[in-house]
């Protein structure tokens, strides 16, 4: 099961199967996106297998709700970033996760803890640094809490005491920052 | 254009991509990229910047997840991937079940709607019959006191009609005034009787009457001395509040003088020379 059995399809193709439910779709969509949703689904719960439990969930729900994504609303990963989003806040403010969590050793998980506060980043991820380095971190700050921590614009504004107006703006300086290094 | 440029630079769109928007905002923005070409494009390099971003994070989920996902999906998915016996099958009943999914859904919402309306007519209906009976009080009572008005209306009427009689009897030379005053044993006591000797009209002035109040039993009468003799000319009553300012007395042709005796309720045939209480002779 190495890199070359992996199964890539263009969106549009992505698109159809999944409303058609060929099992094909949900393969290519695992191929080509699977790590990418577990970065975002383990950044805003911090626990490995709950997050590996969310991302199957994510997949489930994808294959069956596949109907209601409309392409004209935007693009297809940011529908399943939205569906995986939804689902890992949901697990993160649910009772039993939080009382879990309180139960979790204390040495293990010195690194949530301190994240739960502050915005660290995946220095797992190769190159990241070199990223991070050239982006504004006054900018990226926000745009961490609120795409991968899951914070809503308010809490964003009240967590770094700024008014919502900034968080917005550093929002999209943050965004024209990236295209501008992506690029 | 600059509506569109002014909305990109708005940040809503970053917003909207971030799923940050409320569904009335979402609405609004797809609206705005559905006119604006530049809106959508926009939309687009934002998605894929942050696509691109959520890459750089990715983790490699361990390799025994993909197996129990699929497992799950094509579980689920076992039927219709089955022969065609079955897939035929299906055809004949696919269009009853969305139907029935649909209604039920729908009537469980009208029925919501339903019991919200109820509470809200009952409430209302409560409030407006609550209000109604308010309404019946003061109209009863607004009644009342129409009636009350109307009643002291018509008595000082009654009362201005007197007035005027006893002022234009007072100024009219057929109308003779007896004064009558009081006697040994009322030296208080004094009164006004008027006479039209030609109409033989007698009237008793309330007015200008002051007379000791007579209680249940008694009666205040009024004697004409006629020749000598006491004509009877009829009972009064000596109250605080009269019903009347003017009463009429019986009626009488000639008099030399007006006498009042107090007698038992309803009067005597012949005066009570001891209770006698005021007297007045006819001047000329």
């Amino acid at each position: 099961m190495a890199a070359t059995n992996k199964i890539s399809l263009t969106e549009e193709d992505l698109v159809r199967a999944l409303k058609a439910q060929e099992t094909i779709a949900i393969q290519a969509l695992y191929d080509m996106y699977s790590a990418a949703l577990l970065g975002v689904i383990t950044r805003i719960v911090q626990h490995p297998e709950v997050s590996e439990d969310l991302l199957q969930e994510t997949f489930i729900k994808i294959w069956n709700s596949g109907e209601s994504y409309d392409s004209s609303k935007g693009r297809l990963f940011t529908w399943m970033m939205n569906v995986a989003r939804n689902l890992a806040i949901d697990k993160l403010r649910s009772k039993d996760f939080r009382n879990a969590s309180k139960n979790q050793d204390i040495e293990n998980n010195v690194d949530f803890i301190d994240s739960q506060r502050k915005v660290s980043f995946n220095a797992d991820t190769l190159g990241l640094k070199d990223m991070v380095n050239s982006l504004k971190p006054d900018f990226i700050n926000v745009l961490e809490l609120v795409y991968f921590k899951g914070y809503t614009q308010v809490e964003a504004a009240e967590e770094l005491d700024l008014p919502l107006g900034t968080v917005k703006t550093r929002i999209r300086m943050a965004i024209l920052e990236l295209r501008k290094y992506f690029n | 254009m600059e509506e569109a440029k002014a909305y990109i630079e708005s940040g809503k769109l970053e917003l909207y991509v971030l799923g940050q928007l409320t569904a009335e905002e979402q609405l609004e923005v797809e609206e705005m990229s559905k006119r604006y070409p530049a809106v959508k494009e926009e939309i687009n390099a934002i998605e894929i910047a942050l696509e691109q971003y959520a890459m750089e994070h990715a983790i490699q989920p361990t390799s025994g997840l993909e197996q129990r996902i699929f497992a799950q999906i094509s579980g689920a998915s076992e039927i219709p991937v089955t022969p065609e016996p079955v897939v035929k099958q299906e055809a004949v009943v696919v269009p009853l079940y969305p139907d029935h999914t649909g209604t039920v859904r729908t009537l469980r919402f009208a029925l919501a709607a339903c019991a919200v309306l109820l509470v809200v007519s009952v409430f209302s209906l409560y409030s407006a019959h609550s209000k109604l009976a308010i309404a019946n009080d003061q109209i009863v009572a607004l009644n009342q006191s129409k009636e009350k008005f109307a009643a002291t209306v018509s008595f000082m009427k009654d009362e201005n009609e007197d007035l005027q009689q006893i002022a234009a009897m007072s100024a009219d030379p057929t109308w003779t005034t007896v004064k009558l005053a009081g006697t040994k044993i009322a030296p208080e006591a004094n009164m006004v009787v008027y006479w039209h000797k030609k109409g033989q009209h007698v009237m008793v002035d309330n007015t200008r009457m002051a007379l000791p109040q007579n209680d249940e039993g008694h009666q205040y009468q009024l004697w004409a001395l006629v020749n000598g003799k006491p004509v009877d000319l009829g009972v009064f009553d000596a109250k605080a509040e009269p019903k009347k300012l003017l009463v009429a007395m019986k009626e009488i042709g000639t008099a030399q003088a007006f006498a009042v005796t107090l007698e038992k309720r309803g009067g005597s045939i012949n005066p009570t020379m001891e209770k006698l209480v005021a007297m007045g002779g006819v001047s000329i």
